[in-house]
């Protein structure tokens, strides 16, 4: 596919040849994918992920099987049946993205009893007996405005693009920033709309929000998919473009790039990989391997910089997310940051 | 006696509608205990309304007196049972998907509480050991798996048997339809057993042999009034036929009209008798008009269903010339599209001669609805209106529009002209007869005299066989009547 | 009745059961450890709230008409259940926002804790059904469209009642639900107990006679006395109660509420119904089939990923063991018929 997801994996792979004696508590064992939604092109992306990574790891004997399923009507009761036809068929892990963080607990639970190691991603669930890899969307949001802060010490106006209403994700990631703007109060947010993540909505609610908004705006945060329509909105109305924090989205990275050409635009890009079903999938063996590893982790962020630029948006397929497969390294060190 | 003087239910000057049409207009009628009462008359003389009213299903207007207490504004199922009269109606009154215990207990709201069913099942089969020696039913048949007659046995039992209400009348409407000639002896054995120990029967049947046997007085119906009520002593065969057509003999007279000679060509239609041999075959030529006669449901629609079937195909005993259209006599059920306009309901069947391309060419259809709105009459302002916007008679000229505007050669008619009135009816009349002059065939089920004097030839079905045929010259009520009803008992 | 007949219809009868002997075998082939203790408590314990919907849809296709509803009910039940009923008014997730901002006070009086109102509104639905069947007869709808509308007015409720996925299923529903019973377990015991429960209602009751009958004839049950509008409405509220049933045990094995819950349920219900011998009309039914169904689609579900057939595939072969049921009986039905 492409080269830096290629080299990722290869790097996968070796250091999995590499650790292989150590890891050979494992090689019988089963890990399942029980996901409840593949209509998107994120999931897509992430059933990839889960493929490209799981497949050398099975040929290099690490675990006997890993296997995804994927529920068709993203149903509650379908992915809940699903889970204990999964322990039936004998899996020692099952790695889960669930349809619904509370009400897939009775499954989860009597999985754990029968033995079966459950780790939760992207969608988690609360059970406590089950692991969490979840994502600091907040942090998130804090971080768009740090990243502000530093470009722009002077502060200024700055625009608000939230995403679908009613979300939690949604919640978390505007949390985070109105947080990050309290501390720091040289910023002031003159306006806020929900773009839903999505270009053209985003650039659709800008333009009407933008007449009614003063002219020195110098910033935008987003949630992710709405970086270009906001860009496009700005432009059609003849205003200067403000640092607009991008989503990793290729569309994104592609106007970004062809602006740093033209006249050195700078900004940053961040969004959750695809790619993280792979680091549960890595995290689930190590706790069949034995290893101590806390309840709770979080996802690191995949975070796009002016020098990563380039290569990223060539390793992005077009009407795609920038991604990354995880390696059981990384796995070791977000466990690691865990325990601290 | 005591009671003999004051009759069980007594009916005084009774009247029901159902919406225009008068199914009674005026009945006097009184039962009593220790009688059985033979009620016969034609089809539409009103003998069902009439069960249906004592049965206390619906409402009518008039004076009913129950044991004396005129009730009639408030005579309901209820009720009637409650005063011990029970009715075995003509369409089976059981429920198919239960077993017969559970059908008696339907009868019995007193069957309840522990052990009901097996209450239930001695109850039934201790009447039908009574009425029906040997019938060899269980009380846990489900009752759709019975044959017909036994499930006829099994109704007529529950009507006889008694729990908490006594069974002091009980009405019997054809019960022996489905019933064999040795089945059928032993009811009217019983139905004289129990009138003996002072129950009164109501007897509807068209076998005048049974009325006469198990009668004690005879009561003829026709058009919604009793217009002959004597015992059954007065009355021989040939005399109750001609009390139930006593209008034939005044207009005998039209109808010996010229007798036109049956064609000799190859027919349109042939319909071999397939159920008995060497019964008279079915035959309609090009031309003609063919009457299906009898009384109501003795096989007329089926065979014009089987001639409809057959049509285009190779059928077995059945031989059709040329396309055949149908003009439904319900036509709330088999005739109209209720949501569609007039125009589209006349040119739906002859929509493969109005195509443009794959389409319905607009012109064609307007012009075809606008020609049989003038040829026809129907009364509308514009053919786009909706069907429901007509009155009966109308929507029934729209459906003979639609056959006979289709390119059609023989017109099938299942008794179309129910509920539509005179004048609507002569105008079709005539269009038929015009039609057929022209050279179309039709075949006309109908249980309206009137109807049949139109026919060149008629055929009279008794029980799904042809049991008279009948020229134009030699139609008479009389003879139409006397071939409708058994010969025997 | 000749022997044979006889035979053909005992047959019938019996394949339902037969099917899910089938089914069974074939699991046992392919995954033996399904077939124990763990086993049947994992592939069955879904069946339980399944079986239960299967026995309100039966209700209701035995008076001629059909409940599109169901699914979204049960989804309402669950939510009700696992809000109202366990912590009263104070469970709602709006309540609560409006304790965190300060509007209402951080404890609340013993009316708005109380589980009370989550059984006054659960027999509400229960009256709502019963009006529902009412509805139908008094004004002669097709209850298709009745229901299909009702489906969405349960649906809104739900959303209403709990906005996003969470609540808390009451304790005494989440520990009957995963009573481990010695020896049999308990899915096997429920589902015996929800048959035979619903076979003594409907098919041994005096009433329940009135109530059958009603879908095989029903004017020869008006004729008889009987009040049709009671019928329908006795048969939607205990449609109303049977699905309140599903909606609270589903909400015991989930723990907690999602208004979409459920929403296979009403497909699933209607299938489990005509799998386990009973018929759209004329009040052919058995609740001992339907049960039976039940637990043949959720074993089909089992088997199917047994099989390792894509979950895509797996609704049109579950349509596909439906199929082939349907097709044996209207085999055996038209070997009876010829003789």
């Amino acid at each position: 596919m492409t080269r830096l997801a290629g080299s990722i994996s290869m790097l996968a792979v070796m250091t999995v040849l590499g650790m292989g004696s150590a890891l050979a508590d494992t090689a019988d064992k089963k890990i399942a994918l029980s996901n409840n939604y593949a209509g998107n092109s994120w999931r897509q992306a992430m059933l990839r992920s889960w493929d490209k990574v799981t497949k050398p790891a099975v040929t290099a004997g690490i675990v006997a099987a890993a296997d995804p399923f994927t529920t068709a009507e993203n149903q509650v009761t379908e992915q809940a049946a699903q889970i204990q036809n999964l322990v039936l068929q004998g899996y020692n892990a099952i790695v889960l993205n669930a349809a619904s963080p509370d009400a897939l607990n009775g499954a989860v639970k009597e999985a754990c009893d029968a033995g079966v190691i459950v780790v939760s991603f992207d969608g988690i669930v609360t059970e406590p007996c089950a692991w969490r890899i979840a994502v600091d969307f907040k942090q998130m949001g804090k971080d768009e405005v740090l990243y502000l802060k530093d470009k722009l010490p002077k502060g200024g106006n700055i625009l608000e693009i939230r995403g679908l209403a009613g979300v939690f994700v949604d919640d978390a990631i505007s949390k985070g920033i109105h947080e990050a703007v309290a501390e720091n109060p040289q910023f002031k947010i003159v306006g806020s709309v929900h773009g839903d993540w999505d270009q053209a909505k985003a650039q659709a609610a800008v333009a009407g929000i933008l007449p009614s908004l003063p002219n020195d705006i110098v910033g935008v945060v987003t949630q992710g998919g709405d970086g270009y329509g906001a860009a496009q909105a700005f432009k059609a109305a003849g205003r200067t473009t403000p640092i607009i924090i991008m989503g990793n989205r290729q569309d994104e990275l592609a106007w970004w790039k062809e602006q740093k050409d033209a006249n050195g635009y700078e900004t940053m890009s961040a969004s959750i990989a695809p790619g993280v079903s792979t680091l549960a999938f890595w995290v689930a063996q190590q706790i069949l391997d034995g290893k101590d590893v806390p309840k709770d982790l979080t996802v690191p962020f995949l975070r796009v910089d002016q020098a990563t630029l380039d290569k990223s948006l060539e390793t992005t397929e077009k009407g795609g997310v920038a991604n990354v497969e995880y390696s059981a390294e990384d796995a070791q060190k977000v466990v690691d940051a865990a325990k601290k | 006696m005591a009671s003999a003087a004051t009759p069980i239910i007594s009916l005084n000057g009774v009247e029901k509608s159902f919406g225009a049409v008068r199914a009674l207009r005026g009945v006097d009628l009184a039962c009593h205990a220790g009688e059985c009462i033979g009620l016969v008359g034609h089809n539409g003389a009103g003998k069902s309304t009439l069960m249906n009213l004592l049965a206390g299903v619906f409402p009518a207007e008039g004076r009913i007196e129950v044991d004396g207490k005129d009730i009639a504004s408030r005579y309901s199922v209820a009720t009637a049972q409650a005063h011990g009269i029970r009715c075995v109606f003509q369409e089976l009154s059981l429920c198919p998907n239960l077993t017969v215990a559970e059908n008696a207990r339907i009868m019995h709201a007193s069957l309840r509480g522990f052990g009901w069913r097996k209450r239930a099942g001695k109850l039934i089969l201790d009447k039908l050991d009574e009425v029906f020696p040997g019938h060899g039913i269980s009380a846990s048949d489900i009752v759709g798996d019975l044959p017909i007659a036994r499930r006829q046995m099994v109704e007529i039992a529950r009507a006889f048997s008694v729990t908490t209400a006594p069974a002091r009348l009980v009405i019997l409407d054809e019960p022996t339809s489905s019933l064999d000639a040795h089945l059928a002896s032993q009811l009217l054995a019983y139905v004289r057993s129990f009138v003996a120990k002072g129950g009164c029967v109501v007897l509807i049947s068209h076998l005048l042999g049974e009325i006469l046997a198990a009668g004690d007085r005879v009561v003829v119906m026709k058009d919604g009034k009793v217009v002959v009520e004597r015992p059954a002593a007065d009355f021989n065969r040939t005399s109750l036929v001609a009390a139930m057509g006593s209008v034939a003999h005044d207009e005998g007279a039209n109808a010996a009209t010229a007798d036109t000679k049956r064609s000799e060509t190859e027919p349109r239609v042939r319909v071999a008798a397939d159920r008995q041999a060497g019964g008279p075959e079915l035959i309609a030529h090009q031309g003609e008009i063919v009457g299906l006669a009898g009384l109501g449901g003795q096989g007329q629609s089926e065979m014009l269903i089987r001639i409809f079937d057959a049509a285009g195909k190779n059928a077995r005993n059945v031989t059709v010339v040329g396309g055949v259209a149908l003009v439904a006599g319900d036509r709330q059920t088999d005739g109209v599209f209720p949501l569609w306009s007039i125009a589209e309901n006349i040119t739906i069947s002859s929509l493969r001669r109005m195509r443009r391309g794959p389409l319905i060419d607009g012109a064609a259809t307007e012009a075809m609805a606008e020609d049989w709105k003038q040829r026809i009459g129907i009364r509308t302002p514009d053919m786009n209106n909706p069907i429901l916007s007509l009155s009966g008679g109308n929507q029934q000229k729209a459906l003979f529009a639609r056959a006979l505007g289709s390119d059609a050669q023989t017109v099938l008619m299942d008794d179309p002209m129910r509920g539509v009135d005179i004048g609507t009816k002569q105008e079709v009349y005539g269009m038929i007869r015009a039609e057929a002059e022209a050279g179309r065939t039709f075949l006309w089920y109908t249980t309206e005299m009137d109807e049949l004097k139109h026919c060149d030839h008629v055929y009279v079905f008794r029980d799904h066989h042809i049991v008279a045929e009948l020229s134009r010259s030699e139609l008479t009520e009389e003879k139409v009547l006397h071939a409708s009803f058994a010969e025997v008992a | 009745m000749n022997g044979s007949v006889l035979s053909a219809r005992t047959l019938r009868n019996l394949l339902p059961a037969l099917s899910l002997l089938v089914l069974l075998a074939a699991i046992f082939y392919l995954q033996p450890r399904a077939i124990s203790y763990v086993g049947f408590n994992l592939m069955l314990n879904l069946a339980i709230p399944i079986a239960f919907a299967t026995i309100a849809q039966m209700c209701v296709i035995t008076v001629n008409d059909l409940d599109l509803s169901i699914g979204t009910y049960v989804g309402f039940v669950a939510c009700i259940g696992a809000t109202l009923l366990s912590g009263g008014i104070g469970a709602l997730p709006f309540i609560k926002d409006l304790q965190a901002s300060g509007a209402l006070p951080a404890t609340l009086p013993w009316i708005m804790n109380t589980p009370l109102a989550g059984v006054l509104v659960l027999l509400m639905g229960i009256g709502v059904y019963a009006l529902l069947g009412a509805l139908i007869h008094l004004r002669n709808l097709p209850s298709i469209v009745v229901t299909l509308g009702m489906s969405f007015v349960w649906l809104g409720l739900s959303v209403l009642v709990l906005p996003v996925p969470g609540g808390q299923a009451p304790g005494w529903i989440k520990s009957l639900m995963t009573l481990k019973t010695p020896f049999i377990p308990f899915p096997i015991i429920a589902a015996v107990v929800i048959a035979v429960a619903a076979h003594i209602l409907i098919m041994k009751t005096s009433y329940g006679a009135v109530l059958r009958g009603a879908g095989g004839n029903p004017k020869a049950i008006e004729r008889a006395g009987w009040s049709l509008l009671k019928v329908k409405m006795a048969m939607f509220a205990l449609a109303g109660f049977f699905g309140m049933l599903a909606g609270l045990s589903l909400v015991g094995l989930t723990t907690s509420g999602d208004a979409n819950i459920a929403l296979r349920y009403t497909l699933l219900s209607i299938a489990g119904v005509i799998l386990g011998g009973g018929e759209f009309v004329g009040g052919r039914i058995s609740p001992i089939g339907a049960v039976i169904g039940a637990a043949t689609l959720t074993l089909a579900g089992s088997f199917l990923s047994f099989m390792r057939i894509p979950p895509d595939w797996q609704i049109g072969a579950q349509g596909a063991i439906l199929i082939i049921v349907l097709a044996l009986r209207t085999l055996i039905d038209r070997a009876e018929k010829r003789r």
